[in-house]
Parts: C-alpha cells; sequence; structure tokens
C-alpha cells in the first residue's frame, strides 16, 4: 500500500479513529494495530506476511534467550552472532543471493572454471532491509543492555508498526517500546506538526520527485550519450533532488502519520545539501540509518579507537556496507566508496590541519565547503543512479566533452524544481515554525480547507500515476 | 432561554486555550484530528472529483471498479454541481495539461489488400521524401524465431544520410522503455539517424483501453505531425484480459484469446500499423517477451500471435521482433543470460517482467538488425 494513493488514504481513515477508541484500553490496541500494520504489508503480497512475522519470532526468541543467559558471556555471544546471522541471512537471501550468484559466476568464468549454481530471481520483499535493521538493533541492545527484552505483543508493535515499516525512518527500541507502554494521550496531539510533514511529504514526492524523474533524470542516465554536457549536468542535480525529495519525501509522511496516531518517530532529514563536509551530510542524511551504521557496525568494528589506521578501514567498510545495503549492485559498493574515502580524507586533513569549529566559519567559509560538499555528493550519486559502470563512465565523460550541443531538456520548470529542492534546505527555520503556529490557530474547518487546498494542487502538478518510493527497493 | 446561551457563551470565553509546544504550535485533541482529517479528505476528494472518477474508470473491469464507480459517480455530479471541480481545471489550464476527459473513440484507416496482391504501399511518403522502405531478403545471422520474414518488394535499401536523416519514434507502454532507451544508444551515434523526442513509454496503457490512454488518437496525430520514417512499437502487456473499451456498436466480445476478441484486437493492432504505415513509417514491433509467471506467459503469446499474423500481412512495412523468444533460455524464463562477450548479466528486473539495461540492449541489436535489412544507414560514414 502506497501512502498517496486512495487505498491508503481508506485504509487510514478506518484504522485512525479505531486507534484512539481503543487506545485507552492499551492492551486491546497493541492487537489492533499489529493487525492493521500486517494488511498494510500483506497489500503487496501477503506472504510478505509469513516473512515479517518469522522476524518478529526470530528476534523475540533470541533477545529473550540472551536475555536469560546472563553471566555466561560465551553463550551470549554464540546467540548474539546466531541471532544476527539469522537476520542477515534472510536478508541476503532475498536481497543478494542472485547478485552473489553472478559476480561469483563471472569471477570462475574469468579463470575458467564452472561453478554450478543458478540464479533463482527471488522477489525482494518491500522494505525487509528497514525491518532486519529494526531487528538487529533490539537484539544488541538487549545484548548490551541498554534494553531489556519486553513482551512478544509489544516488540511485534515495534517491528511491525506500519508508517516505518517499508522505508522507516530506522527507530531504535528505546524511541518506540517506552510509548508503547502506556496510552497515548488524547488531548495533545501534534496536528499541526503531523499536517504540514504530510503535506510537504507528498508535494515533494508527488511534484518535485515524479517531475524531475520523468522530464530530465530517467532520460538522460538511461542514455546519456545522446545528451549534451549541460544535460547531463543539470541530470545529476535533477537526481539529487530527486532522491532527496523521495525519500525525505516518504519519512515526512510516515512521521507525519505516527504522530497523528499520538507516537513520535526520530528525524531522518535536516537539510542535508546545506551540509559543509561529508561527515555534517551523514548528520543530515538519513540520519536515522547513519546513526545505526555507526553504533552496531562503525563502533563493533572499533571506531576510531584503535589507531589511525584503522580507523580509516572502518570507516572505508562501514560505508562500503551501506552502500551495499542500498542494492545488490557494484555501483551501489562505489557509491559507498566514495563517500568512505571523502571521510577518510576529511578526517586526514582534520589530524593534519585541525579543525576549524563552524562558529567561527566566514561566510566565505561556508560557501566553499557546501560547494563542495554538494559536489561530491553529486559526484557519488552518478554511481548510485547508473544501471552500469559504463553508463555511470559515459556520465562522467559526458559532463566534459559536449558543451555547446543543444540542451532541450533544461528547461525552466526543470530548473525551478531543482532551485525549489535546493533552496528549501536553506529556508531559515522560523519560517515553517511560523507557518506551523499560524495553520495551528485556524479553526477546524480552515485546518481543513487549506489541506484540501494543497492536495488539490499537489494532485493537479503531479503524474497522473505516482511511481513507487526509490527507498522501497532497498 | 436567554439564560442559558448566556452561560453556554460564557462557558466557551472560560474554555482553557489549547496547549502548546514551545515553539507556539497549539497541541489538539484526537477528535479535532480525526474531524481535520476526514474534513481535508472529503473535500480534497470533491476538488479532485472529476480525476478520481476518471481513474475509477480507468481501473480493470471487476467488483472493485464497480464499487469505487458506485462513490465516484455522484462525487463528481456533486463537485460539478457545486462547481467544485473549477479550481483544478484552472490550475491545470494554467500549467497547459487537459483537464480530465474520457475518450475511447478509435478512428482506424482501412486495413491493406492481403500480402502478395502486389499492389503498391499505401501512404505517400514522410519527411525524408522517399516513403517506405524496401526490405532486401533476410540474410544470414539471425536466428530465424526472432524475426517475422518479410518478403521483398523491391531490392534496393532505402538510403539515409546526416543530411537526409531517418526520423526514430519509439512508443508503447511501460515494456518499451528500457529496450526503446537501448534502441536510442544503439543508434545514438548515428548521425544518419534523428530521435524523435523522449522514448514515448506510457506506463499501465494499451490498446484494449482506450479511456485510459487512447494510442490510436496519439499515433496518428504524432506520425502525422512528427514526419517520423520508423517508429518502434511495444503495446500488449496490459491487454491480457477479455474486456475492451471503444467497442464499434454491436460488437461484443467472448473472452480473452477467443474468435470475437481476437478478430477485435487484431483490428486495432493491425490498424495502428496502418496509421504509421500510411504516414510514410515503418514499424519495428516488440513482441510481448517471456515473464517469470507462466499464466502470463501464455497470454502474452497469444498477443504475439496477433502481432505476428498482423505483421506478416505487411510485408516490407512491419518486421516483428520476438522479445519472447530473445529474452528466453531454451523456451524458459532467464532473468540472467550471457551478453555479447558471453559474461552473464541480469537481463530482467525483479518484477519478472520487465527487462534490465542488458536485456534491452539484446533487443536493440535485434531492431538494429531489421533497420539494416531495410535502410542503409552507414554507408555515409564511408564517403570520405
Amino acid at each position: 500500500m502506497l501512502f498517496p494513493t486512495a487505498t491508503f488514504a481508506i485504509f487510514f481513515m478506518i484504522v485512525l479513529p479505531l486507534s484512539w477508541l481503543l487506545m485507552p484500553a492499551v492492551h486491546r490496541w497493541r492487537p489492533f494495530i499489529i493487525g492493521a500494520s500486517f494488511v498494510f504489508y500483506g497489500w503487496w503480497d501477503w506472504r510478505f506476511i509469513l516473512l515479517l512475522a518469522g522476524s518478529i519470532l526470530w528476534n523475540q526468541l533470541m533477545a529473550v534467550r540472551i536475555h536469560r543467559s546472563a553471566g555466561m558471556p560465551s553463550r551470549r555471544k554464540a546467540l548474539l552472532w546466531l541471532a544476527v546471522a539469522g537476520n542477515l541471512g534472510v536478508l541476503g537471501y532475498f536481497k543478494y543471493y542472485d547478485f552473489f550468484v553472478s559476480s561469483t559466476q563471472n569471477l570462475a568464468t574469468l579463470v575458467g572454471l564452472d561453478v554450478p549454481l543458478e540464479v533463482r530471481t527471488v522477489v525482494l520483499p518491500v522494505g525487509i532491509s528497514f525491518y532486519t535493521f529494526m531487528g538487529i538493533s533490539y537484539i544488541v541492545d538487549v545484548y548490551r543492555g541498554d534494553t531489556e527484552p519486553t513482551t512478544l505483543e509489544k516488540f511485534a508493535v515495534y517491528l511491525s508498526f506500519f508508517p516505518h515499516l517499508v522505508a522507516g525512518p530506522i527507530v531504535r527500541p528505546n524511541e518506540l517500546i517506552p510509548q508503547l507502554d502506556t496510552p497515548r494521550s488524547p488531548r495533545r496531539v501534534d496536528t499541526s506538526r503531523a499536517f504540514y510533514l504530510i503535506a510537504a511529504g507528498l508535494f515533494k514526492k508527488v511534484v518535485i520527485s515524479s517531475y524531475l524523474a520523468s522530464n530530465i533524470v530517467d532520460e538522460v542516465f538511461a542514455d546519456p550519450s545522446s545528451h549534451s554536457s549541460l544535460e547531463i549536468l543539470i541530470a545529476v542535480y535533477a537526481y539529487a533532488v530527486q532522491i532527496y525529495a523521495d525519500f525525505s519525501g516518504y519519512t515526512d509522511i510516515a512521521i507525519g502519520i505516527a504522530l497523528l496516531l499520538g507516537f513520535s518517530f526520530p528525524q531522518n532529514f535536516d537539510s542535508p545539501y546545506a551540509a559543509t563536509s561529508l561527515q555534517d551530510f551523514w548528520r543530515r542524511w538519513h540520519m536515522t540509518l547513519s546513526r545505526w551504521l555507526r553504533d552496531y557496525l562503525y563502533i563493533p568494528l572499533g571506531g576510531s579507537r584503535r589507531g589511525r589506521a584503522l580507523t580509516y578501514r572502518n570507516l572505508l567498510l562501514t560505508m562500503l556496507l551501506g552502500g551495499l545495503w542500498h542494492g545488490a549492485g557494484w555501483t551501489f559498493v562505489a557509491w559507498g566508496l566514495i563517500h568512505g574515502v571523502g571521510l577518510c580524507v576529511e578526517r586526514f586533513r582534520r589530524e593534519r590541519f585541525g579543525t576549524k569549529p563552524e562558529e567561527s566559519f566566514t561566510r566565505w567559509d561556508f560557501y566553499w565547503r557546501r560547494l563542495v560538499t554538494f559536489h561530491v555528493v553529486c559526484f557519488a550519486w552518478i554511481f548510485f543512479r547508473s544501471d552500469t559502470f559504463e553508463l555511470a563512465w559515459q556520465m562522467i565523460t559526458g559532463l566534459f566533452t559536449r558543451w555547446g550541443e543543444p540542451s532541450p531538456l533544461v528547461t525552466f520548470p526543470v530548473l525551478l524544481a531543482i532551485a525549489v529542492g535546493i533552496g528549501s534546505q536553506y529556508l531559515p527555520a522560523r519560517v515553517p515554525r511560523a507557518i506551523l503556529a499560524g495553520f495551528s490557530r485556524l479553526n477546524l474547518v480552515g485546518q481543513a480547507a487549506v489541506l484540501a487546498l494543497t492536495l488539490m494542487v499537489t494532485q493537479a502538478l503531479g503524474p497522473q500515476d505516482v511511481a513507487p518510493f526509490i527507498y522501497f527497493q532497498f | 432561554m436567554a439564560v442559558e446561551t448566556d452561560s453556554a457563551g460564557e462557558a466557551r470565553r472560560r474554555r482553557p486555550p489549547r496547549p502548546a509546544t514551545e515553539d507556539g504550535r497549539r497541541l489538539a485533541s484526537a477528535g479535532r484530528a480525526l474531524a481535520v482529517t476526514a474534513l481535508a479528505l472529503l473535500l480534497a476528494a470533491l476538488l479532485n472529483a472529476q480525476n478520481i472518477y476518471k481513474s475509477v474508470y480507468n481501473q480493470p473491469e471487476g467488483t472493485q471498479r464497480e464499487v469505487a464507480l458506485a462513490f465516484a459517480g455522484p462525487l463528481r455530479e456533486v463537485s460539478t454541481a457545486l462547481r467544485l471541480d473549477r479550481p483544478r481545471a484552472w490550475v491545470e489550464s494554467a500549467i497547459g495539461r487537459e483537464h480530465a476527459t474520457i475518450d475511447t473513440e478509435i478512428a482506424l484507416p482501412p486495413p491493406p489488400p492481403a500480402a502478395g496482391t502486389g499492389e503498391p504501399a499505401a501512404g505517400s511518403g514522410s519527411g525524408s521524401g522517399t516513403g517506405m522502405p524496401a526490405p532486401t531478403p533476410q540474410t544470414g545471422g539471425t536466428p530465424p524465431t526472432t524475426t517475422t520474414t518479410t518478403e521483398p518488394e523491391k531490392p534496393r535499401r532505402e538510403r539515409f544520410t546526416p543530411e537526409q536523416r531517418m526520423r526514430l519514434w519509439i512508443a508503447g507502454d511501460s515494456l518499451v522503455i528500457t529496450p526503446g532507451y537501448a534502441v536510442l544508444r544503439a543508434l545514438g551515434r548515428n548521425e544518419a539517424v534523428e530521435r524523435v523526442g523522449d522514448v514515448d513509454g506510457k506506463v499501465a496503457t494499451g490498446l484494449t483501453r482506450p479511456d485510459v490512454f487512447n494510442w490510436f488518437k496519439h499515433v496518428d496525430e504524432q506520425v502525422t505531425k512528427l514526419k517520423i520514417d520508423t517508429v518502434v512499437f511495444c503495446f500488449g502487456g496490459n491487454d491480457d484480459s477479455g474486456s475492451m473499451t471503444g467497442l464499434p456498436d454491436g460488437v461484443d466480445l467472448d473472452g480473452f484469446g477467443k474468435p470475437k476478441w481476437t478478430k477485435e484486437y487484431r483490428r486495432r493492432v493491425g490498424g495502428l500499423m496502418d496509421t504509421a504505415n500510411q504516414a510514410g513509417a515503418f514499424v519495428v514491433w516488440l513482441g510481448l517477451p517471456i515473464t517469470k509467471d507462466g499464466s502470463q506467459s501464455r497470454r502474452w503469446k497469444v498477443v504475439n500471435r496477433v502481432v505476428q499474423a498482423e505483421a506478416e500481412r505487411r510485408p516490407g512495412k512491419v518486421a516483428y521482433v520476438d522479445m519472447y523468444g530473445l529474452l528466453s533460455d531454451d523456451g524458459a524464463y532467464a532473468p540472467y543470460l550471457p551478453d555479447k562477450d558471453g559474461q552473464l548479466v541480469k537481463v530482467r528486473a525483479d518484477d519478472g517482467v520487465h527487462l534490465e539495461h542488458a536485456g534491452g540492449d539484446i533487443i536493440a541489436r535485434q531492431v538494429v538488425r531489421e533497420l539494416r535489412r531495410v535502410y542503409d544507414l552507414w554507408s555515409w560514414q564511408r564517403r570520405g
């Protein structure tokens, strides 16, 4: 079930009142919301429900067993590895099996071997990467003693809660499970923020992202050799805006829907294209994934505590695996590698020349740092978006070799959509704050009218069919 | 009564303000959240009623569509009566977009005489001036399963050069997009080829539902306006059901693949080929590929048989490319196939239906072979 569809609107108009009606008796609310979440997920394919239920049972079983093994460190560690391997095994089978087989066969062919493995075209269940990571969070937090195992029912809500289920944000156990203990207050719903996030998310997805995809990005990335340097350059900027609008739009809607149900999720984006370094970018882009990679991969690998060389290795490894998380393809690995190398270079520079605190940045410092960071990020997006290295290379060489050729795809609406997508990230925080405060003071009919008009304009400006969110495939 | 009114008013005045957040947003009750959501959705439904009706109307036949129409119809009437459909029409008109209308009219040219009658090709030629190409006999090196054999009409292939370029247009449903771009890539550096616009792939459309998108009208407009020499078509992926809209008066259907259905579908496929041919364009029609779903593959074979038969009726004017065979591995669905260097590459998308980049390249190579049979697009490179 996609958020910007009539099906979801009907689903939500049934779930929202029932959720609040059942909320005072939270023990009744929990089975209800698990059922609703399973319906939401099973709408794609009912078999996915079995996988989700299996993930819930496996992680809960292992968390309880780890907790009960207090005082037996080797057993706890063995159980932890088993639990994580179970999660990664399922993810690996569904997401990486074919990639592994084809890569192995191609490598074997190069050295004259025949590997008797067959590709199976496994259907990738939507959202599997997200709830697998949330399951691992729970297991590791229980192992570390950061949280205690909760009940099966609460864990099932934590893992399957439909607002975050298919594309995040990746919510940590201690952020959501405590909210499931007591009924949410029906008198303190942050409706204005919820509606703002939903409306802004829909606009970003339906208008900005879809427009740029269909009017320049898809065409140029499909066949870079037929496009001018200017078209390629603008297509790269457009993709940077498209993926931001698409993914942040989804998580805005998810956070807004959770707010209407009385729950708060962590922020997932914070103006990433205003970042002044790659490190800063990763504090602002897909923030819940960044901290997951930091806390469950980079730090367990040793972080920066084991010397300079190992720190660089850990940075590279974390970003490489972060790239592979996004997709089973070598272009995603290249994307991770670019970010990993970039972070290493920044770290080396800081260690060698010292760090200038952001408070002491001049205006010029902000300009050039943002410009350089944005362009490194855009360069990496070329690999992320290109289907093959050959096409990525055509994009890069095309940036320099065909200036002066006609550029019919570079139109005013395309440039406007890019400007809106990037410019919105430089909007002073007081502007949305003032809009929200003003909206919250409107009466009921006024709020409904503003929302309805926003929905109408979004629909009118958007394409007839809304493509699935980019991050569903991850 | 007056006392009651006064005390009610006073109670309202004394109602404590809604709680607020630190940055000044007022919080609301769950009831208010629900009321605003419901009212906003209702208003938005009225403002978008015409488009909601159209998208419901365009759904496949079935109970879901019937139920949705039962709501969407009255909603549209209320919206029209209250003139709430006007704001969206203004917005759409401001951005130059057509307001939602449902058009099922199918205007097709008369079919050509049967193959082998010796009559000249219909149509008087395109912007390139020479009209339909004259195919040469099928050359060696091409698997016999990949194309429909077309009898030669003239021995000479039409020649295109950078001065007189072949205008190429690619159109169809979502299945045309990846191979379409692959064709553009394959011919992209050939200065004798001029691409006309982007790949015109429209998702979830076909020839059975002109109410969703009227391809008959669109193709007729485009081939005339754009003066096209060659068009690559791919249709049928959404046509494997028993229903069609835009049927002529007195025509009814008897189910997918049955005689009446086949007759009407042939009329549409053939009509589209004739529309392009009569405007002077040579047609390369991509058949549907084998898919992961066996029953879907069987249905698509039915569609392919119709297209192939119609292509054979138009020798020298239509070439049929057998995507089904080209993307099979010994007749079975194959997500990975060897590329031209023998490396195993992913040719099918994860949905088991659409093509990956490398799959498109396989099809594009066959399209280029077809064009090589009927056109000379390369000899100009040797002249200097």
